[in-house]
């Protein structure tokens, strides 16, 4: 035991192969598929698949469902060197970084066998179904049923900010099992074929264009098989997945792109016949972005590495969401400071610099503080549960 | 990867807060060591001595234990959470280092083991009253070869402690213009020397900063530490380990005046309830929390690179010290709005904290200055 801040020769390795993958086979289409959240399409599957069979995905999974067994760190290494690329995480990541592990820890041997090995496999995606338009924050206010009907669950109701339900192969549904028990104690979680009979998925599109979903659900009967784990223990296993969701969806890693673009634009753009790269004020910012990138980076390394080490994490991961979120901000803030009028332009437009991206990036940075959390539930975790401060 | 302390660092992070927890007994204290002279007592100087704190970058051939950066922030960080007053991080950091980046096989022999021992204090003179702005190559201080010596003249400012060092690290200009990064020597002079007039400056932290006039100081030809002209670069070194111990320092003291506020949070009671349980001050905590967590690990991260001799050590302690100034700053402005007037007063361990805050900031660099070299290291 020491403070140590590099890799083990074995991760090192991993980490070159998958470089030196991800360097031939990611291209700027499948990457932008994949961080916009545009929905993934053929080549964004293609690319999945890839991935596979280059004996790069999986990693971290049990070796009975065709993983290697190895702790979380490859997975973690992995996501890292897909968002130095422009690309924040792996095709189909709601199924390989989220519900996958709940399935893991919670679902039943059955459960296991039908979904794992296709996740390991990069084969298939869920979307998130938790939201609704009454529950947002306080999830638990929500008022989607599922009714035991014997045979199986009869499900009504509406769910909101779906993000990857269009091209989604299930649906991972949160939903009241119990109407009188409290809410904590009486929600379940389901897994549902996406695109089956009495269900409704319409487009909401967001500012920057990306596609979520509100998806309807009209007496949809769910087989007893796809209820996860016991019955009115939804709400447990979604709140024993959060720490650890945060580890693989909020890496810091996605914004190292940005900020050697506003290198290169710093380098290569002259003002008055200087370039911007000599003018002060430009340096520190540039310099600033960097700072936070890094020590944010740091927050990320050490919530991970407690997960890969089974300690318990009881702010950490909330604590890298919230930094990171109010950091893009910021950073989206400083590079339209040093694009200045240019910054407006919208990628295809005439004159537009650095494709567009920042721009687009300015557009996403309103979701980073609200999307998995808003940056005021996220506060109040890490005063209560890291710090011990008394609930309001 | 791995975020934890080795067996023997944390021995020593435990006999380091027991220690000074003792030594260190309150804010009475304090305040009259920062109203004394010297700014520290004998005993406690001997105590740590006795721990073997002033050897703990040294190797053991000069009286020291061998120990490296990440030994030293461990110890910085409880330094900083007791807010430890005294020449300990001139002493070590600042004229240890310093001898040990550039000094001749005799030179170490004569200085280390004595500052091992607690025998001996020093300090370093690099900062000068035309640099408004911190800049480590901005040396007017003259040094004249003059028979078998040389002769220093000139002014140096912000020198730490020099007012109880026995000698200081003086670095001056031997040849080539007032701003160029080669013709800068170091001299190892007794401030005891005649010619050198040491006052001590009134500063926001009470602590102990001087102007050091050097006029017409005559040192004898060994009195040059390293090679002359060459000075500069065993600075930097010396101000990258600094910069580090600095933010080690802010760490420990930022980790302080987190657990002093949130302790209070649960326990004042306004509105028939702790204040900590109205949102607004949950969310003041937090930001403490995110602030102070993000001070760690990029303070360990430059610890490790410096002692694993890694190129981006350079960048790594710009990013640390641009980071943890801004965040113990941040930190120390919460906990006093958490304490309300009570932490406005002389009395309250506050004002300690936040004023030592300021302190730590401009110490070996701001915020501006660490950017600057982060720019450099992005290849600006
Ligand atoms: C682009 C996008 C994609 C998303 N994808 C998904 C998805 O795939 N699946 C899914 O289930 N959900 C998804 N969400 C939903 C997301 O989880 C919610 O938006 C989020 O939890 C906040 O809920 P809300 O929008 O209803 O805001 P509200 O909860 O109504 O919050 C409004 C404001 O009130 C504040 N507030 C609320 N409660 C408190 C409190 N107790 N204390 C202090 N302040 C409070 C909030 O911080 C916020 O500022 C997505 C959202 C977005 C924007
Ligand atoms: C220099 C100075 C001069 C002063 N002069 C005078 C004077 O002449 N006459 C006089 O009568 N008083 C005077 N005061 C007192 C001043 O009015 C109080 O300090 C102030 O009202 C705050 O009260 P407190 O210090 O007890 O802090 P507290 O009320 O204990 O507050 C501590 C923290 O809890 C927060 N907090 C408290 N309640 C809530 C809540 N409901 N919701 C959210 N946050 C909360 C506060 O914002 C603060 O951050 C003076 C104070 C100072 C510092």
């Amino acid at each position: 035991m020491a403070w140590d801040f590099g890799n083990t020769k074995e991760e090192e390795a991993y980490r070159q192969q998958v470089a030196a993958f991800l360097d031939k086979e990611l291209t700027e289409e499948i990457a932008r598929q994949n961080w916009e959240d545009l929905g993934l399409d053929k080549e964004g599957r293609a690319f999945g698949k890839k991935l596979y069979e280059s004996g790069l995905l999986g990693w971290s999974w049990p070796v009975e469902y065709g993983g290697k067994g190895l702790s979380p760190v490859y997975d973690f290494i992995l996501i890292d060197e897909l968002g130095k690329r422009w690309s924040a995480h792996v095709p189909n990541d709601v199924a390989y970084t989220m519900v996958g592990h709940t399935i893991l820890r919670r679902g039943s041997d059955a459960m296991k066998k039908e979904f794992i090995p296709r996740i390991v496999r990069g084969e298939i995606e869920f979307g998130l179904g938790y939201t609704e338009p009454e529950a947002g924050s306080d999830l638990a206010n929500m008022k989607m049923t599922a009714i035991d009907q014997g045979d199986y669950y009869l499900v009504n109701g509406q769910k909101t900010f779906n993000t990857e339900s269009h091209y989604a192969d299930y649906h991972w549904l949160a939903a009241k099992t119990d109407l009188k028990a409290s809410p904590y104690k009486g929600i379940s979680l389901f897994i549902v074929d996406q695109h089956g009979p009495g269900i409704t998925i319409r487009p909401m599109i967001t500012m920057s264009g990306e596609r979520t979903n509100e998806v309807f659900y009209d007496d949809v009967k769910v087989p007893k098989n796809r209820l996860v784990g016991e019955v009115n223990k939804g709400f447990y296993y979604m709140m024993e997945a959060l720490m650890s969701e945060r580890n693989y969806v909020f890496t810091p890693s996605r914004y190292y792109p940005y900020l050697n673009m506003l290198l290169d634009y710093a380098k290569q753009t002259t003002y008055l016949g200087k370039p911007l790269a000599e003018d002060p004020m430009v340096r520190q910012k540039i310099a600033q972005i960097a700072v936070e990138i890094e020590t944010t980076q740091l927050l990320s390394d050490h919530a991970r590495w407690m997960e890969w080490n089974h300690q318990t994490m009881t702010c950490e991961p909330e604590i890298t969401k919230v930094v990171v979120s109010e950091m893009e901000q910021r950073m989206v803030d400083n590079a339209m400071q040093l694009l200045d009028q240019y910054c407006q332009l919208e990628e295809g437009s005439k004159y537009v610099p650095l494709k567009g991206r920042i721009e687009w990036e300015f557009l996403h940075s309103f979701m980073t503080t609200i999307g998995a959390g808003t940056s005021e539930v996220g506060r109040g975790v890490i005063a209560t549960r890291g710090l011990g401060l008394p609930r309001g | 990867m791995d975020f934890t302390y080795t067996d023997d660092q944390k021995m020593l992070k435990e006999a380091a807060r027991r220690f000074l927890a003792g030594a260190c007994p309150n804010v009475e204290w304090y305040l009259e060591m920062e109203k004394d002279e010297k700014g520290f007592t004998p005993e406690l100087w001997k105590g740590m001595a006795e721990l073997g704190w002033m050897g703990i970058l040294f190797p053991e051939e000069y009286g020291g234990i061998g120990g490296g950066v990440l030994d030293m922030v461990t110890l910085m960080e409880e330094m900083g959470y007791a807010a430890l007053p005294g020449p300990y991080f001139s002493t070590v950091i600042l004229g240890g280092c310093t001898i040990l980046a550039a000094g001749s096989e005799a030179q170490k022999q004569e200085f280390l083991p004595k500052i091992a021992e607690g025998a001996l204090r020093m300090t370093l003179a690099l900062s000068e009253p035309a640099t408004t702005q911190f800049n480590p190559s901005l040396i007017t201080v003259k040094a004249k070869a003059e028979g078998d010596g040389w002769v220093i003249d000139g002014t140096k400012l912000f020198v730490p402690d020099a007012n109880v060092s026995d000698w200081v690290v003086v670095a001056a200009r031997t040849a080539g213009k007032d701003t160029d990064r080669d013709g800068i020597s170091l001299f190892l002079v007794e401030t005891g020397a005649p010619g050198v007039g040491i006052a001590l400056l009134k500063t926001v932290a009470g602590d102990k900063q001087c102007e050091v006039v050097f006029n017409n100081v005559k040192v004898p030809k060994g009195a040059l530490l390293g090679e002359a002209g060459k000075g500069l670069a065993a600075v930097e070194k010396t101000l990258q380990i600094a910069a580090v111990a600095k933010c080690a320092e802010m760490l420990g003291g930022s980790n302080k005046v987190m657990e002093l506020s949130v302790a209070y949070a649960k326990e004042r009671v306004q509105f028939g309830k702790p204040i900590g349980s109205f949102q607004a001050v949950q969310h003041l905590c937090a930001n403490m929390k995110m602030a102070t967590e993000q001070s760690i690990y990029i303070t360990y991260k430059a610890a490790w690179m410096i002692d694993q001799g890694m190129p981006e050590a350079r960048k790594f302690a710009a990013v640390a010290k641009t980071w943890v100034s801004e965040a113990y700053k941040k930190v120390a402005l919460i906990g006093h709005q958490i304490f309300g007037g009570t932490g406005y007063i002389v009395e309250h361990a506050m004002p300690i904290y936040s004023r030592r805050a300021k302190a730590g900031e401009y110490a070996f660099g701001s915020p501006n200055y660490q950017r600057e070299i982060v720019a450099q290291e992005l290849g600006l």
